[in-house]
């Protein structure tokens, strides 16, 4: 077969390898930008270059949500308006802002990064536990309900149970989000597993 | 059921078939290495999402594709005439190429009627049983040869089967990758409780659906052996679950009486479980004995005793698949009666005139011959095409 490949050392060899390792990025498409690149005008590839720099320098965690930000303590937690009785805990912070979005909860985040998963080498003590334990002792001891938002999968799950054990002895109302049928779904089309567990935790209508 | 439709597009050695088809019995000529077997391992795909033989999915993606192709996919769909009405099953394999020097991976991906589903909700809309030289296995093979045969046909069978296993499977991955951590002293003992319970749950359901579909195989393979064999010894099946002997005897109680027992039983061994690094009891270490007059089987039993048993076992399947969905499955016959007696080849066909369509491959396009098959439809496979044979006699 032909080598489509220039030599392995060169730039564009590298640029094209580092932009295959990002998430989402095939071999395809990592030739393409590396390529782009190439031919862009040079603050183009300065301006990227800075801004990839910049967000691993300026950026940092949220010493008690997690979360990422400029400021620490970040605005979510500064916010006075906020509702500190209770904590939505997520997996990334990508969850975080999808839950933002809904414009519907109004409390304040904590932000796991990551399940646990044997698997994957990931226990208890590889997330950020121990830190939310520390703020429901300290700063946030309002705090009377933990939202578990882990997604609906067996990782996500035992991630849950993890939390509810260990908080519901503090005094803690440890809760999970409803699973079911996405809004405007087809039940037709839904699949077995989601049609069951909608049927389950059906709701009466008033 | 039957297959009214049949597209194959880069899988194995066909670039590109197209079948219209219809019930009854069709035998395809050709001969070895001409992809007969191809055919009906991409029929029973298209029943069980796995391939019988492919190692890696990327090898059912044809060569020339995998060669010529920047993203080569293989694609196979069928239309499926059941008594539940008409379906089109899909599967599309994707070679993912990788950077210079990593192997090309595979995606699949499953659509019912055009619908994009998991593969848990595609099994069962086609139901084949596929008989072939390599069913020996079941009998004188390792034990996972026989847990792979009951997976395959219980998941044909209930839908529940599929995600059960599937989730014991991840289940049980998961809690061995804590036992060895627990080995090495990291991590705390009660991490297990979350793993212990979704592996009793998930696991009373395999096993206690493994004992019932087996209960039924047992009974109806004893049955159909005697009429193989009729001077010999009496077939017997029985399934040994890997589970401690208090609990043998409830896998044939529901799986809600099972769990918590199961549940109990892993408390009992946690601390044996991890100084092993891994799970002791349960399902993936199941196995089956098939005794013939209480000898055996894989051991004491001549060639054509074996032969007999597994055909035996098939036979039985498809007697349960039908009786269990009120619907024939469709029957794959993978170069199977050239190795057997004029008896036992009448035995075979009296099944086959049971079910609604049959697929029979052969080296030799006289054999079976059209006196024992008057009214099969008979097709040479030449280079990767499929072609009517003219009925000289009819």
């Amino acid at each position: 077969m032909q080598d489509p490949w220039p030599s392995s050392t060169s730039p564009i060899q590298r640029l094209v390898e580092a932009f295959h390792r990002l998430p989402g990025i095939g071999p395809k498409s990592a030739q393409r930008l590396a390529y782009y690149i190439l031919r862009a005008p040079e603050e183009e590839a300065r301006a990227l270059a800075e801004a990839l720099l910049e967000v691993k320098e300026r950026v940092v965690l949220c010493s008690r949500c997690q979360d990422i930000t400029e400021q620490d303590p970040c605005r979510i937690c500064l916010d006075t308006s906020r509702d500190r009785t209770s904590i939505c805990v997520v997996e990334e912070p990508l969850d975080l802002r999808a839950i933002e979005r809904t414009r519907g909860y109004h409390g304040l985040f904590h932000v796991l990064h990551g399940v646990i998963s044997p698997a994957d080498g990931v226990g208890p003590e590889d997330l950020k536990i121990a830190e939310l334990l520390a703020r429901l002792r300290d700063v946030d001891h309002d705090a009377t309900e933990v939202i578990v938002a882990t997604n609906p999968n067996l990782e996500g799950e035992a991630t849950a149970m993890y939390l509810g054990r260990l908080l519901t002895p503090l005094g803690i109302r440890v809760t999970r989000l409803a699973r079911g049928l996405p809004a405007g779904a087809d039940l037709e089309y839904a699949d077995d597993v989601t049609l069951g567990r909608a049927l389950e935790f059906r709701q009466v209508v008033e | 059921m039957h297959l009214s439709g049949l597209s194959l597009t880069n899988v194995r050695s066909f670039r590109r078939l197209d079948l219209e088809l219809r019930p009854g019995m069709h035998v395809i000529a050709g001969p070895n290495g001409s992809g007969k077997s191809n055919l009906l391992e991409a029929i029973a795909l298209l029943a069980t999402t796995r391939s019988v033989r492919a190692a890696a999915d990327a090898d059912l993606i044809s060569w020339d594709a995998l060669r010529d192709e920047p993203l080569p996919v293989g694609r196979l769909s069928a239309q499926v005439a059941s008594r539940e009405g008409p379906v089109t099953v899909e599967v599309v394999i994707a070679a993912r190429a990788g950077l210079e020097g990593q192997p090309a991976a595979a995606t699949r991906r499953f659509r019912v009627n055009g619908v994009a589903r998991r593969a848990s909700d595609l099994i069962g809309r086609l139901r084949v049983v596929l008989f072939s030289a390599d069913d020996l296995g079941i009998i004188d093979g390792a034990p996972a040869a026989r847990r792979r045969y009951l997976d395959v046909t219980i998941s044909q069978l209930d839908p529940t089967y599929v995600r059960a296993l599937q989730r014991y499977q991840r289940v049980l991955q998961q809690r061995n990758s804590l036992l060895r951590r627990l080995q090495e002293r990291r991590g705390a003992p009660n991490e297990l409780d979350f793993w212990d319970q979704e592996l009793a749950e998930s696991g009373a359901t395999v096993l206690t659906a493994r004992a019932a579909t087996l209960a039924a195989l047992a009974t109806g393979a004893s049955a159909r052996y005697v009429d193989l064999a009729p001077a010999g010894e009496e077939l017997a099946i029985c399934y040994r679950p890997a589970l401690p002997p208090p609990l043998t005897d409830l896998v044939s109680e529901p799986a809600a009486a099972l769990a918590p027992r199961f549940l109990e039983t892993l408390n009992e061994l946690r601390r044996r479980d991890i100084q092993a690094g891994a799970t002791r009891i349960g399902p993936h270490r199941d196995d089956v004995t098939f005794l013939l007059g209480g000898h055996p089987a894989g051991v004491s039993a001549s060639r054509g005793q074996q032969r007999s048993a597994a055909l035996a076992l098939r036979l039985a399947e498809v007697a349960l698949s039908t009786q269990r969905t009120g619907d024939a499955p469709v029957l794959l016959l993978d170069d199977v009666l050239s190795e057997l007696d004029a008896a036992r080849r009448a035995r075979v066909l009296a099944t086959a005139y049971e079910v609604d369509q049959v697929f029979i491959t052969t080296p030799d396009p006289d054999r079976p011959s059209v006196d024992e098959l008057p009214s099969a439809r008979r097709y040479q496979l030449v280079s990767g095409a499929v072609r009517p044979i003219e009925d000289a006699a009819g």
